[in-house]
């Protein structure tokens, strides 16, 4: 059977049993829904619904392959783009691993490329080791390191809009995206007129781009060692976050990550032979004026090593797009077979996306698998698979054929 | 600390809106009467010192409450049937600076008074941070409306201490904030059509104020790029963007619509920029050439689109970093017309 048919037909059965559980998003009649359907990839755009019932039989009937909603609120939101008539959007970010540079090294990606065939592990790279090629395909799987690593960036951009920014956990939405991420959306009246312009300062906050450490409490001569003082560990904002930072850094780094820094080797030295001293030093003042050599400027590429570490990466462009159209929660993710979920964000460090938004739990079927990484669904771990045939349960199966890694055997 | 009249006539924005709307009426109708003579002077008055003065600035007359207050609706009213940019962009920031002056040497509590009357969330606070006292907490959208025209990288909100929400700020930041909300205030009341309400005898004043200042008053139109494009000139972005095009390489959504639009703007066909992207993997030409032609302004809404600003560019991880040729640029097309005029006197 065709894999395509076969992964809409196993659609189409969820979404006859569960359609029921997806949820109407606060005022539905106001917002914009778009669809990909199994067939030539196509879009449904600019769709309305008056309710949640309709939405349900609609999605009940075209079997998506993808559900959208608009984070904005339209006057109409049927109309072309430019007569919608925008009312607000809520605050989103999206935290994808493919913005993230995991411990996994994504060594469970490949490519290959689409001149002369060659292939190869982890991120393409700019050009083809065989011909210069710079056009691949590439084939990405959510691993546990990503998951993992997806979580971490959550849960650092939770504590920015719980401690900097105020809200309440019960205005903010958690979801896991169906694939390699997270979703985190804020719906609340008091940033619903935010324009783009003012989201996208609220995006360099997250991300820490264009962040002065002089602003933060880094004080001293431009040059020499006299630095006076800086910002401590237990302080809020970004000043506890640079020492916070700053502190892990000093205490993990290796001689190379000094080097990389472009420190005198003096430095290092003093660096690595203090860190004893630097960590007491926390107590009182912090090590600013400790180490001798160090002056503001050195501190400064220390710090960007710390606000590094300490900012959140996320998808910039979603969260400074007021039209976006994101995921509707409770609707299957076509790369994937798995659910969008949402969770509370107080439940973040034990949820497991890997049990949590499996959809399919009954049936096996057997498939003809290509090349597969080893992964794990519930508390079972499946593979790794090359040019084989395994009857599997239908939510790991259903994974490999919406990877495109699989063929169903009949 | 309730508003005096004092304070009315320091920031005549301040009054009642309906209020306001009511005593324009009249003061439309009796704009003739000779007891107006001299609250129509001082309108006129206003609006000649925001246009001689630099930095653009309306006095204060102390103990003339009589006509300050007045004299600002109808100074609004006059601005407005100007139907010139520049005098009304002009004016709103003369007396925004004129409140911001004022604004400097009242008590936090007054302070207090004029921010919420703008309905902004703000309490005093009494804050060391770090080695910094601040005076004030504001509530992080208020503060965010407001720095959209701010450069300094003090007002960016990364550099600001945000805690719950609040943004501490001192009473001279706070200041600089509540210029440009009541600039934006006035600019938006400047956009009402009085022009066919007015007596004759007052449109005739501002056509004489308007010939009298004619020397002044500089209309900046969208300039548009003539002649041949420059490519050696490029800001090293777009270079960038160009170039990835060129080789196929995969560009972001938001890069090939910077690209597109730098393109265009700088007087490029939106087919030869089409064919640019032409190597591109996924290339569609269809669909390319619909983006292409809407952002040209050809499709759809008919905006002709600008690219985004070097500070978004930054954002969204398309600037390559600041190189030498970029210092003080703010926009990758100010760049471009900076760096032409530099090629032109080479050659």
């Amino acid at each position: 059977m065709n894999r395509l048919h076969f992964i809409r037909d196993k659609f189409a059965e969820f979404y006859e049993e569960n359609a029921s559980k997806i949820e109407a998003p606060s005022s539905i009649s106001r917002r914009e829904f778009g669809f990909f359907v199994f067939k030539e990839n196509m879009v449904i755009r600019h769709k309305g619904f008056i309710n949640v019932d309709a939405l349900r039989i609609f999605i009940k009937r075209i079997v998506p392959s993808h559900a959208y909603y608009s984070a904005a609120y339209y006057e109409t939101p049927e109309e072309t783009m430019e007569k919608k008539g925008w009312l607000g959007a809520d605050l989103y970010f999206d935290i994808d691993a493919d913005h993230i540079p995991t411990e996994c090294g994504k060594i469970h990606d490949t490519w290959l490329c689409r001149n002369c065939g060659f292939q190869g592990r982890g991120v393409a790279p700019d050009e083809c080791p065989a011909c210069g090629g710079k056009k691949f395909e590439e084939q990405k799987w959510p691993c546990e390191v990503c998951l993992e690593s997806a979580k971490y960036e959550a849960m650092k951009l939770l504590d920015f809009l719980i401690e900097d920014f105020g809200f309440s956990i019960h205005e903010i939405i958690v979801s896991f995206s169906g694939h390699r991420g997270y979703h985190i959306q804020v719906e609340n009246e008091d940033i619903r007129m935010l324009d783009s312009v003012a989201r996208k300062e609220i995006v360099d906050y997250m991300t820490g781009v264009g962040l002065e450490p002089v602003y933060h409490g880094l004080r001293g001569k431009t040059y020499g060692a006299s630095v006076i003082s800086g910002p401590n560990l237990d302080e809020t904002g970004w000043r506890g976050r640079i020492a916070r930072g700053t502190h892990e850094f000093l205490l993990s780094a290796t001689r190379e990550d000094l080097e990389d820094l472009n420190l005198k080797r003096k430095v290092i030295e003093e660096i690595l032979s203090k860190r004893d001293e630097i960590l007491r030093s926390w107590e009182k003042r912090g090590p600013w004026s400790l180490i001798r050599g160090v002056g503001v400027k050195t501190w400064e590429r220390i710090i960007k090593k710390a606000v590094e570490s300490q900012s959140v990466r996320i998808d910039t462009v979603v969260t400074t797009d007021i039209h976006r159209l994101i995921r509707l929660p409770n609707t299957l993710h076509g790369k994937t077979g798995w659910l969008k979920v949402n969770f509370p964000a107080g439940e973040i460090e034990e949820f497991d996306p890997l049990s949590s938004a499996i959809a399919f739990k009954k049936g096996e079927v057997t498939i003809y698998v290509k090349e597969a990484p080893e992964f794990r669904i519930g508390e079972e771990t499946f593979g790794p698979y090359e040019n084989e045939k395994v009857e599997l349960p239908m939510a790991a199966a259903l994974f490999l054929l919406c990877k495109g890694a699989a063929e169903v055997v009949d | 600390m309730p508003l005096t009249r004092t304070d009315i006539a320091k920031y005549p924005f301040l009054r009642d809106a309906a209020e306001e709307v009511r005593r324009e009426d009249l003061d439309i109708q009796s704009l003739e009467s000779p007891e107006l003579g001299s609250i129509i002077k001082r309108a006129i008055e206003r609006i000649e010192e925001a246009l001689k003065n630099n930095p653009p600035q309306v006095s204060y007359r102390k103990l003339e409450e009589d006509i300050e207050i007045p004299s600002f609706p109808v100074a609004v009213i006059i601005a407005a049937a100007s139907g010139s940019n520049y005098i009304k962009r002009r004016y709103a920031l003369a007396e925004a600076i004129r409140s911001y002056n004022l604004l400097r040497e009242e008590k936090r509590e007054k302070f207090l008074e004029v921010a919420k009357a703008f309905n902004w969330r703000i309490r005093l606070c009494d804050d060391t941070i770090g080695d910094r006292r601040f005076d004030f907490a504001v509530f992080f959208t208020d503060y965010l409306r407001n720095i959209k025209l701010f450069h300094e990288s003090s007002f960016k909100l990364v550099n600001r201490p945000l805690l719950k929400g609040e943004v501490f700020l001192t009473k001279r930041e706070a200041a600089r904030l509540l210029l440009e909300e009541i600039r934006r205030r006035i600019e938006e009341r400047l956009n009402a059509d009085v022009r066919s309400k007015l007596p004759e005898k007052l449109l005739n004043q501002i056509e004489d104020l308007k010939r009298r200042y004619a020397g002044h008053i500089k209309e900046t139109p969208f300039e548009d790029f003539t002649g041949e494009m420059v490519t050696e000139a490029f800001p090293p972005c777009i270079e960038h963007l160009l170039s990835d095009a060129k080789e196929g390489r995969h560009i972001s959504h938001l890069g090939r619509f910077t690209l597109t639009s730098f393109l265009l703007n700088i007087g490029m066909k939106p087919s030869e920029v089409v064919d640019i992207f032409r190597s591109s993997s996924d290339f569609n030409e269809r669909l390319t050439r619909y983006q292409v032609e809407h952002i040209a302004g050809a499709r759809g809404s008919g905006t002709r689109y600008i690219p985004p600003s070097c500070e978004t560019l930054r954002t969204h991880g398309l600037c390559p970093g600041l190189s030498e040729l970029c210092r003080g640029v703010k926009h990758p097309l100010a760049g471009y017309r900076r760096r032409i005029r530099t090629f032109k006197k080479e050659s």
